[in-house]
């Protein structure tokens, strides 16, 4: 690219390192990278690279810090907060090649993989020893560990077994300087700070991850899941609240309200109870016994709250068709709107009936309809904000209710992500949630691992921090500062 | 050596704050029960006495979780959410901890087995900077991924990186009862079998402890709990496992939940399949180890620390490490407290950025910080 | 804020971008190309994807060059080596949870393609000798034949220069080892009368690889037809469908077939259309599609098209009375990407292999991956049709079945080769052919090798 020395540089060294096919210049297959899943996000990188291993990739990185480029990683690109946008100047890492699962060690209950390793290939290599990874993201068909550790990625199953921080024990990683470091390892409680516990759930914007060791958990002797239909939300919110005040802790809770069902009825024909306004999915699993009991008092809660029908999946398959009708539920959307913003906010598990009134009518009075997916049994709400680009002013509409949810969920003291990550997206929410100490504080430890601010530059924070500014110690205005593109704190 | 005595996160930014202007060196402090823990610092201007942060601010029995003070003992928390039959899975391994103090130096039990640690049951955290800023993170609720989990790197920092005032957990259901099966075992090789059956099943273990002496037979302990029916059957299947010596019990065995005692304390870690190895050489260095045979973190006590490279060699090779965490100072200052630690420079970068003075309990921690 | 470029929500464009990679004959259709909210779910299931792993050689980004074209970008080698490597199986439209209709998509590219992109000279001719031997059963049954009857078309030089002979020999040659021995058929006569009670009555497409290579498929499918009690016409006229030359993009040469076989199954009393290649049925089905602008056929195109049935379907349908007789044999079905993908034909035939007394079925791992056969996939990019035929022998093999049933004659070439190579021969049959014996009670042992 004319006019990038730096990487024209970092292009060279990459051609030494990698085979042709893993770096890419061509302009439409560029584009191809423009956008990760949240594709109204979009920005050109200069440079894709593909590394095949470790080395590879942090010979890259090497090069990026020796040259001044910022660098963003990218694994199977369905992130849905632009965590994984490209910088125009700057090289995106993506690491769908480097897929191999290194280790299967059922006897330590770890397996180690390469970040490029899709999330449910780990289950595939698992099951067969009686093991699974729990982590369970709605896309864990496609999307990659070395993603989720960059996005402390949820799902489902996080309710009873924890989020990807609660699973990943040790990483092979790279820092922003192309140094490869160990963090954690096979066996827990590593001596020094929990570097690990600050890099997962750091957005890429720490180092990149190129082996993660990651938990994995024994399979239950039996799982149970439920599909239950109620004609309220209020309905189907007040069953989980029962649950929950009884002392069960189920794999997972989950409701979609009238709208998401209809649209995950149409892409996957999930045979989701005719005429319900909500249904809860809850699965239950552990040692047999135990779940028959808590099964039998579920199915009697439910029915307290006016459960109008229950139904117990009967085999694997009709388990997998109630999980697809859930799970497909973002995209389904697409069949019953041309577009719309998946929000992603958490509120305490109590405000669930006040929140969602609110939410009913923020879509009333603004015309914008809202279809509702949510990890009930954790408070944390997908609100699927539905428009049509094509008519005016509906997308300036549905941002604005989806800003006013995450207000919502802020005030309820919740957070303005649950799972997807700030990433882009976000980053001018922060302030709402953080105050300038707070979000001061976090990017210390920015300041500690990558002080040139080229590790997925212009995510997560709102406005960089300059490193190196201790207070007392001002050394003159920093360029970016003088170009009235940051400030210090 | 100055003592401040705050009751509030703004008091100890003030102190904090005088400190910096001052230039002192701060030890933060809850009821002293671990303060000989780590390297001793290498100076203590400034004694900052939390005890008077003891208040357990918030229980939201709804959301399952609680908002403390740092300064609030262990036990107070317990009691005050125990009276919506809830808990908070941090088991009280030192007698008389405060929350604070559990967190500074990431204690565990034996459940962290099932509910893993501090790290995965704190959800928010209100820190003081060196500086006299105060920070916070995470928040009140439980899945939340806005910003970075400082409150991952604070625990097990030792009060090097800030002072913890306030944290916030998730809590868990008190179960309608706790079994435990225990059988006798009389050296690693059975300790080892049995446990790795246990571990392996899937009678949901909450807990797999092993109990070692120095010398002749030990125990394995498994804890179960739940609901009634549940946990009976499950007791039973773990009974089956560990044999015809193994009883089913629902009182606590003795010396559960607490660190073996001896003037040396060692931490052992390891991969699972390295217990068998640990415990021989822990058996052949005459100490005696009590911990989580499920995890992989047991405690060994030791009169010396004799045994230490040798526990090193071993455990290391099963991807863990041993640290000396308690001894006489003048065993302290002739070994290799912590050991080898990898990722060392970050740490320092880490430790450079929120104390750039190094005025934070100067030395206490890995490589000097 | 440091500059991150240009940023906002995806435009809305109607007809394509002047200078762009299309004309505005049929372009890639930009409310479909629209429909993709970038959610990455096809990834996994796109074989060039698993192969390489590379963005623009999944269905995501294969729609993205398609949007990239519309928006003005022109139609680069890069670009069409990315929907040249595109398999067409499938898969991607079934895991689509948006209903992106990928298939439109790329067919509608491909035959922009052929318009508007310079191949090599090489790369043409292998094309053209293609298209000059596949869609005509005559010519392709002479593969099967010694080569000097090949050597006196003419054929044979132009084979060997474009390396077209070098690419199929394995392939025939594993076909020949593994595929059933069932004597030499005899072609079928054009009315085959029902057995008992007439239920309904067929019109058979006999295709042009399937009665080429496995004339044995369109007898069984015959007699398996008599026997439930259906009346079986076989026009003489018909030829290829089109399947091939509608999935190159040679969309001209794909009408001409499509009308020749609407026209010979017309006035032939016939109440469906039965197909015994998945690949044909798929096509035969979108007909009303590809003959939507031509006014003489528009209607009898929907017409013929709705009367189009794979075999399975139709048997499945209508229900069993001839009876079963036992097969002791344990069996591995291996859904062909055009019967599962584009036909949503899944169940049917596991339905009437598992009716059958005796037989067990197993499911292959990956079985939604192509096995790389795609058509003439194979032929036009040997290498990652290899990659992907061995990943499927491997997991055909692992299930520990005796016999390979699957329902395209292109997968039972492909797959042939991949087990052959394996070191681990199985016996192959198409599911009619396992049918067939069960009802004429002949045993086990004559579908294996």
């Amino acid at each position: 690219m004319p006019g990038m020395p730096g990487v024209d540089a970092v292009t060279q060294r990459a051609r030494e390192l990698i085979p042709p096919e893993g770096v890419i210049t061509d302009v439409a297959r560029l584009r191809t990278y423009e956008c990760d899943g949240l594709s109204h996000y979009r920005v050109v990188p200069a440079l894709v690279v593909i590394p095949e291993d470790a080395a590879q990739l942090a010979g890259v990185v090497g090069a990026c810090a020796e040259h001044g480029v910022p660098f963003v990683a990218r694994g199977s690109g369905t992130g849905l907060s632009g965590g994984a946008l490209p910088h125009a100047e700057g090289v995106l890492v993506v690491t769908s090649k480097m897929r191999t699962i290194t280790a299967v060690r059922p006897d330590d209950q770890r397996a180690v993989v390469e970040p490029g390793v899709i999330n449910l290939d780990v289950t595939r290599a698992a099951t067969p020893h009686g093991y699974y990874y729990a982590p369970d993201p709605s896309s864990q068909q496609i999307c990659s560990i070395g993603g989720n550790v960059a996005e402390n990625s949820g799902g489902a199953h996080c309710l009873k077994y924890g989020f990807t921080t609660n699973h990943v024990l040790g990483a092979e990683f790279v820092s922003p300087q192309g140094d490869v470091v160990q963090l954690g390892g096979i066996a827990p409680d590593t001596p020094g700070y929990d570097l690990l516990g600050a890099v997962v759930g750091s957005e890429g914007t720490l180092g990149i991850v190129t082996s993660a060791t990651v938990r994995l958990v024994r399979l239950p002797e039996e799982v149970r899941t439920i599909l239950v239909g109620f004609a309220s939300t209020d309905q189907a919110g007040a069953a989980v609240s029962a649950i929950i005040a009884a002392g069960i802790v189920p794999a997972a809770i989950e409701m979609m309200d009238a709208l998401a069902i209809e649209a995950a009825e149409a892409a996957v024909h999930c045979n989701y109870p005719d005429g319900a306004g909500a249904v809860l999915v809850i699965e239950l699993d552990g040692a047999a016994v135990e779940v028959a009991a808590e099964y039998d008092e579920v199915e009697r809660l439910c029915n307290d709250n006016g459960a109008f029908e229950q139904r117990l999946a009967t085999d694997p398959a009709d388990r997998a068709l109630i999980w697809k009708g859930r799970k497909s539920a973002f995209a389904a959307v697409g069949r019953i709107s041309p577009d719309y913003i998946v929000q992603d906010g958490v509120i305490p598990r109590t405000a669930l009936p006040e929140v969602l009134k609110a939410i009913a009518e923020l879509s009333g009075t603004s015309g914008v309809r809202v279809a509702n997916v949510f990890h009930a049994g954790d408070g944390n709400l997908h609100p699927l904000v539905l428009f049509d680009e094509s008519k005016d002013g509906e997308a300036e509409a549905a941002e604005e209710v989806s800003g006013a949810i995450l207000d919502l969920c802020i005030e309820h003291g919740g957070s303005i992500t649950g799972e997807h990550g700030v990433g882009m997206d976000k980053a001018r929410y922060m302030p709402r949630m953080y105050d300038e100490a707070d979000l001061d504080t976090m990017q210390l430890v920015r300041c500690a691992f990558d002080p040139d601010g080229i590790s997925n530059p212009g995510k997560v924070f709102p406005t960089p921090r300059l490193c190196g500014e201790v207070p007392g110690r001002h050394k003159g205005a920093h360029p970016l500062q003088e170009a009235g593109l940051a400030e210090v704190f | 050596m100055e003592e401040a005595h705050p009751t509030s996160t703004a008091e100890v930014a003030e102190v904090l704050g005088d400190a910096t202007s001052r230039g002192l060196t701060v030890v933060a402090r809850g009821r002293g029960t671990k303060q000989g823990w780590g390297m001793p610092p290498t100076s203590a201007d400034l004694v900052v006495d939390l005890s008077g942060l003891a208040r357990v601010l918030d229980h939201q029995a709804g959301d399952l979780i609680v908002d403390t003070q740092a300064g609030a003992l262990l036990s107070d928390v317990q009691d005050v959410v125990g009276t919506e039959r809830q808990r908070l899975v941090l088991e009280e391994t030192v007698p008389g901890t405060t929350v604070g103090g559990a967190l500074a130096t990431n204690t565990s039990g034996p459940q962290r087995m099932f509910f893993g640690t501090a790290r995965d049951l704190l959800i928010g955290v209100t820190v003081v900077r060196a500086d006299g800023v105060v920070a916070k993170a995470g928040g009140r609720v439980v899945k939340n991924v806005a910003g970075y989990d400082l409150g991952k790197l604070v625990i097990g920092s030792y009060g090097t990186l800030a002072v913890i005032t306030e944290a916030v957990f998730r809590l868990h259901p008190l179960p309608d009862v706790e079994r435990w099966v225990v059988t006798p075992v009389d050296g690693p090789g059975r300790a080892h079998e049995l446990a790795q059956a246990v571990v392996h099943s899937q009678a949901v273990p909450w807990a797999v402890e092993v109990d070692l002496p120095a010398s002749g037979p030990g125990t394995l302990g498994v804890l179960l709990g739940g609901k009634a029916e549940g946990v009976a059957d499950r007791a039973e299947t773990v009974r089956r496992l560990l044999g015809d010596a193994a009883e089913v019990t629902d009182t606590t065995p003795p010396g559960w939940a607490a660190y073996p005692a001896g003037p040396v304390l060692l931490k052992l870690t390891f991969a699972l399949s390295g217990l068998r190895d640990v415990l021989t050489a822990a058996r052949e260095a005459g100490v005696h180890v009590r911990g989580s045979a499920g995890a992989g973190v047991v405690h060994a006590a030791a009169d010396d620390a004799g045994a230490l490279d040798a526990l090193r060699a071993v455990c290391a090779r099963h991807g863990g490490s041993v640290v000396v965490v308690d001894a006489p100072d003048d065993v302290k200052q002739a070994v290799d407290v912590w050991g080898p630690v990898p990722a060392l420079d970050l740490m320092r970068r880490v430790k450079d950025q929120f104390d750039p003075e190094h005025r934070l309990a100067p030395g206490r921690f890995v490589g000097g910080i | 804020m440091t500059d991150l470029g240009e940023t906002g929500a995806i435009v809305d464009f109607g007809a394509p971008v002047e200078g762009g990679a299309f004309d505005e004959h049929r372009p890639p259709d930009a409310a479909l190309v629209g429909d993709c909210v970038h959610c990455g779910f096809c990834l996994p299931t796109c074989p060039t994807y698993i192969l390489w792993g590379e963005e623009m050689d999944s269905p995501r980004g294969r729609i993205y060059l398609m949007k990239e074209g519309l928006e003005g970008a022109p139609m680069t080698d890069a670009m069409v080596s990315h929907w040249d490597a595109c398999l067409g199986c499938m898969a991607c439209v079934t895991a689509c949870p948006s209903g992106v209709q990928y298939d439109t998509l790329i067919e509608q590219t491909r035959a922009q393609v052929e318009r508007h992109h310079d191949r090599s000279a090489g790369d043409r001719a292998l094309r053209g000798l293609i298209f000059a031997l596949f869609p005509h059963p005559k010519r392709l049954r002479l593969l099967r034949g010694p080569l000097r009857l090949l050597q006196r078309t003419g054929l044979d030089r132009a084979m060997r220069r474009t390396g077209l002979l070098d690419r199929m020999a394995p392939q025939l040659a594993a076909m020949e080892r593994l595929a059933p021995r069932l004597g030499r058929p005899e072609p079928l006569p054009e009315l085959i009368p029902a057995t008992g009670e007439r239920r309904a009555t067929i019109g058979l497409l006999t295709g042009c690889v399937q009665s080429a290579f496995f004339p044995g498929v369109n007898s069984a499918t015959a007699r398996v037809l008599r026997a439930e009690g259906c009346d079986v016409v076989v026009p003489p006229a018909q030829g290829c469908c089109g399947a091939l030359s509608v999935h190159n993009g040679r969309e001209a040469e794909a009408q001409g077939f499509a009308r020749r076989l609407v026209d010979s199954f017309e006035d032939r009393g016939v109440e469906w259309i039965v197909v015994n290649a998945a690949g044909c049925g798929s096509t035969m089905k979108e007909y009303a599609e590809l003959l939507a602008d031509e006014p003489a056929y528009a209607d009898r195109a929907r017409a013929f098209a709705d009367r189009v049935r794979d075999v399975s379907e139709i048997l499945d349908e209508l229900g069993p009375v001839a009876p079963r007789h036992p097969l002791e044999m344990t069996i591995a079905y291996h859904d062909a990407c055009h019967l599962a993908h584009a036909q949503g034909v899944r169940a049917e035939p596991r339905r009437l292999l598992e009716a059958i007394p005796g037989l067990e079925l197993r499911e292959i791992a990956e079985g939604e991956i192509c096995c790389g056969s795609a058509g003439i996939y194979n032929v036009l990019n040997p290498e990652p049709a290899r990659e992907l035929g061995d990943r499927k022998a491997a997991n055909i093999v692992a299930t520990g079945a005796q016999l390979l049933v699957t329902a395209n004659p292109g997968c039972l070439m492909q797959v042939a080769s991949a087990i052959d190579r394996s070191g681990h021969p199985m016996g192959m049959a198409h599911t009619v052919e396992v049918l067939d014996a069960s009802i004429t009670g002949r045993p086990a042992a004559t579908l294996m090798p």
